[in-house]
């Protein structure tokens, strides 16, 4: 019992002990170099002495980093080559002490000193890479963080299989290391269905319904300074967004099948589900450039179009693609509108908005077949005209606001599949007719306004004082 | 000596000295071998840095043309920016920051440990702990915490992203407020605002690309320097509006001059403006011309543009404005139908939200209970209005003052204030922003249990402008303009885009 508890005392030194051979020996090469210069000669008696004195810190270093290794808590592979080249420093630090006292001749010393630093620097690593967990050095690099999720967006959560599509792969990331097919700690494996339930060395892990009484999530949310916290100081940590995700799917009963959807979402897990949505479904779509490059459009047109008070720009400064404002275009707008037959490849978002435009324009828009976001709100544009639209498949969203559209002409768009927004408020399209809107736009978000902001009483008085 | 003659003279002078200047500094390297070693090292681990691919310098500057719309850089997810500054700062203790410890403390002396160290504006010996002056509740399906002094906001959580957890190092207003516009606390840098319209002028000609709305009944403290131009050419600064009486000063035509007279000095002074650039070729007279010529046709299109009384009746009761007067619905609601019409950039400055509890007008739950109810309604209009029109995905809506409020009740000089209030605090607030490519429904950033330090999701003043500037297209380490010998940007040294806000 005492000795087991004196290895409890002086094992969690290693940390500490370490840099007084780390220094130690440091300074002696140090020295080695200096000494190639007449005015530092005056070390050369010292550099034995750093040596010596190095070697006993190495040693003693190796030995609770022994014991440390001992506890468990740190991977075996990546522990035994740490204390390797731990043991490769002591002894190299030993031979060069013994031949400076036979007094080696002094170039072959400041080689052999060269791989000592070595020596000191990959076994420092390794040990680095045990406490801070691997890649450290260049976390600071990345701006992912230290924890990095293992979790990627899905398209849409709400049909994402709970168990393989969010839960496995943290699992995966996380835990199979050490409980899976290549080691069993604690003869637990958790890269099955049939194995997590099976438990391990201490019985069940998982108590479907009962995240707090499980073994596996309990383990997770122990402090990470105690003994029994999982995954283990060293090894890349659950995020917090992973630790909610597995509790709630702890909670509402393990289920291997199904799907985000059928389970009661909580409170909780709800943003952290949100942040797994790829994109939402505004947004990120919507400002998308086509990925695929596009020929330069034609200079002259383009002139020719500012000329008339269009503006007409790429969308970025090294894009061939581009936008069109008709904004202070004027009243000419039906005859400018032609000219944009010629960018139909280039041209992706269009704004018409509030131009005395009417049916008969939309022929032309009706080209523009690269268009992503078209603005027709506040024009005289008909259900008659909307139709032609049916031709702009890579249509992401349509404002038609404050136009003479009804619900009937929008049913035509409806193979129109990457729409993603349609604006419809102070159209004809009615509070009725939603629900059929909604079914034949399945993924789009349809906005028909009227938004209400009630006057309470409390808006109009003021306090006085 | 002639006038024109004094003038070659300064300009040969000023020559000399700049070539004295080069000599100097090319004798200083050749004498010192460290300082061009350090030239050298700079500019190879310069390379070493980040990539640059794919990254074009940013158009060049056409002093004929200052205003024309220009791309950005990269596509960005934002084409407007619409800021609503609480100028005196709000309380995030009463409107976002729920911390119910604190209402435990409230009347307790403040613990040493929040002392130690600090400087406060006003509060000086051991002021005690104020609790919350509002009732909270859990909105939306964010679940997001908003007091009871705005049942309107409260509706629309689900459009925002707060940032809890923002800091500053300005503890007064005026510094404060130039560093989260113009990214420096003193004076002479360009604002946000004019930064953008430098970076992507603006799609309608007819109208300034950059406006500034005040209301509240002053300017902020810092002035109108926190929407100046700062070394950016000067047609970048913002144009300041008025929603009340004339848009903008003297912009109709003077009593007796008709429209065409008027456009007929307009051009005798352009001429007169052409030939002096033919002799000095000066941009800055180029944009002049410019300016002028914008001027008169905002004569035109202002006056329409910025008369609020053409919209219809429910929008003036959805937005709460009060015709003909100078308040903030009517702002917001201005700053709405200018959006509309294609201006880049809508700086509002909302006075008074200096809650001291000195006087009752700043008391927190007497005078700004006042201003909590003047903006609620119009900011949640504001956001309803743009998502219904279409506007919403494209225009970037921030709101938010210079610093917060402390979780102490002031005690000006050591004395009890006679109402309830609270001091300036720098190291944690609420902002929030919405639209224009931003995350809806989504909280960044969480501050401890009586909101006085940030734990998580700490941001400054650059890293809100770094995100600002990326939202429109720019990588805000790449935007520069060269001033004084070195590229100058606005998050200076600083910034992190907080990507975690980004949808």
């Amino acid at each position: 019992m005492t000795i087991l508890s004196i290895i409890d005392l002086i094992a969690p030194f290693h940390p500490v002990l370490v840099h007084l051979p780390i220094g130690i020996l440091l300074l002696a090469c140090f020295f080695q170099w200096l000494t190639i210069r007449n005015g530092y000669a005056f070390l050369r008696p010292a550099i034995p002495v750093a040596l010596f004195w190095g070697m006993i810190g190495a040693v003693v270093s190796c030995i609770t980093g022994y014991l440390l290794a001992l506890s468990g808590e740190y991977d075996e592979t990546l522990a035994g080559r740490h204390l390797w080249f731990g043991i490769a420093v002591a002894i190299f630090s030993l031979i060069m002490y013994v031949l400076h006292r036979l007094s080696i001749n002094e170039r072959a010393a400041r080689w052999l000193s060269l791989v000592l630093v070595i020596l000191i620097a990959i076994t420092g690593h390794l040990g680095g890479t045990l406490t801070h967990g691997a890649g450290y050095l260049t976390a600071g690099l990345s701006t992912e963080g230290k924890k990095q999720t293992a979790l990627k967006p899905i398209p849409n959560i709400q049909e994402a299989a709970v168990y393989a599509d969010i839960v496995q792969p943290v699992l995966e990331a996380k835990c199979f290391s050490c409980h899976g097919p290549s080691k069993q700690k604690g003869k637990l494996r958790l890269d099955s269905p049939q194995s997590i339930l099976a438990g391990g060395k201490d019985g069940k892990v998982l108590i479907p319904g009962k995240a707090d009484e499980s073994e596996m999530v309990k383990r997770i949310l122990l402090p990470i300074d105690d003994d029994d916290h999982m995954p283990p100081k060293a090894k890349p940590q659950l995020t917090e967004n992973e630790v909610e995700l597995l509790q709630w799917w702890v909670g509402s009963g393990a289920d291997f099948n199904k799907k985000v959807k059928e389970l009661q979402v909580t409170e909780k897990v709800q943003p952290v589900l949100q942040t797994l949505q790829s994109g939402d479904k505004l947004g990120k779509t919507l400002t998308d450039v086509p990925e695929a490059p596009v020929a330069k459009a034609d200079e002259k047109v383009i002139a020719r179009l500012r000329q008339a008070g269009v503006v007409v720009i790429p969308v970025a400064l090294n894009s061939n693609y581009l936008l069109a404002n008709f904004i202070t275009a004027g009243p000419m707008v039906d005859s400018t509108l032609p000219l944009l037959r010629s960018l139909k490849d280039q041209l992706i978002w269009l704004r018409l908005d509030n131009t005395p435009i009417g049916d008969s324009a939309l022929d032309h828009v009706a080209a523009l077949t690269s268009l992503r976001r078209i603005q027709l709100n506040n024009t005289n544009i008909t259900d008659k005209g909307l139709v032609k639209l049916k031709s702009l498949t890579h249509l992401q969203s349509l404002n038609l606001v404050g136009t003479k559209i009804s619900a009937a002409g929008l049913l035509p768009l409806q193979k129109l599949i990457n729409l993603k927004n349609l604006y419809l408020y102070q159209t004809n399209v009615s509070r009725n007719d939603f629900n059929n809107l909604q079914k034949a736009f399945p993924s789009a978000v349809l906005d028909t306004g009227k938004y209400h902001v009630p006057t309470l009483a409390a808006d109009t008085t003021e306090i006085k004082f | 000596m002639t006038q024109k003659e004094l003038h070659d003279q300064r300009l040969i002078r000023e020559a000399q000295d700049t070539v004295r200047r080069m000599h100097t500094r090319r004798h200083f390297l050749k004498e010192s071998a460290m300082g061009l070693g350090a030239l050298a090292m700079g500019s190879l681990l310069g390379n070493c840095g980040r990539r640059h691919e794919n990254v074009m310098s940013q158009p060049a500057f056409d002093p004929a043309h200052p205003l024309l719309s220009k791309s950005p850089p990269f596509a960005g997810k934002a084409r407007s920016v619409i800021y609503l500054h609480m100028a005196g700062a709000p309380s995030q203790l009463e409107l976002f920051d729920f911390k119910p410890e604190l209402t435990k403390m409230d009347g307790q002396d403040c613990p040493p440990s929040l002392m130690e160290g600090k400087q406060f504006a006003f509060i000086r010996g051991v002021p005690k702990m104020l609790g919350p002056q509002a009732k909270f509740a859990q909105h939306g399906e964010s679940r997001a915490w908003v007091s009871e002094h705005l049942p309107h906001f409260s509706t629309v959580v689900d459009e925002v992203s707060f940032l809890k957890s923002v800091t500053t190092d300005q503890f007064n207003h005026a510094p404060a407020q130039l560093l989260l516009h113009t990214g420096s606390p003193r004076l002479g840098r360009p604002s946000m605002g004019s930064w953008v319209t430098y970076g992507l002028g603006t799609d309608n000609q007819n109208l300034p690309g950059f406006v500034v709305l005040t209301s509240g009944g002053s300017f902020p403290d810092a002035g109108k320097s926190v929407w100046g131009s700062g070394f950016l050419p000067s047609v970048y600064q913002g144009v300041q509006c008025r929603s009340e009486g004339d848009p903008v000063l003297f912009i109709k035509d003077p009593h007796g001059m008709s429209r065409d007279m008027r456009k007929a000095s307009i051009d005798a002074i352009n001429k007169a403006n052409q030939q002096e650039y033919e002799e000095y070729n000066d941009p800055e007279i180029l944009s002049r011309i410019s300016q002028y010529e914008m001027a008169y046709r905002m004569q035109i299109t202002a006056p329409e543009v910025m008369n609020i009384n053409d919209e219809p009746e429910y929008i003036h009761e959805m937005y709460g404005t009060k015709p003909g007067k100078a308040c903030f619905a009517n702002n917001v609601l201005l700053a709405r139908k200018l959006v509309e019409k294609g201006v880049r950039y809508v700086q509002l400055f909302d006075w008074g939200w200096d809650a001291h509890g000195d006087a009752p007008y700043n008391a927190l739950n007497i005078g700004l209970i006042n201003k909590y109810r003047s903006v609620d309604k119009a900011i949640t209009a504001l956001l309803l209005d743009l998502k219904q029109r279409g506007l919403l995905e494209e225009t970037l809506v921030v709101w938010g003052g210079e610093f917060g409020r402390t979780p102490m009740m002031e005690n000006r000089n050591g004395n009890q204030n006679p109402y309830k209030g609270r001091d300036h605090h720098t190291a944690a607030f609420t902002i929030w922003m919405a639209g224009g490519g931003i995350k809806k429904g989504f909280t960044y950033g969480e501050t401890d249990e009586i909101g006085y330090y940030p734990i998580s999701g700490k941001v400054e003043a650059f890293d809100i402008q770094a995100t600002i500037l990326k939202q429109l297209g720019f990588d805000h380490e790449q935007f520069t303009y060269p001033f004084q010998g070195r590229p100058f940007r606005l998050t200076d040294v600083g910034g992190k885009v907080i990507h975690d806000i980004i949808a």
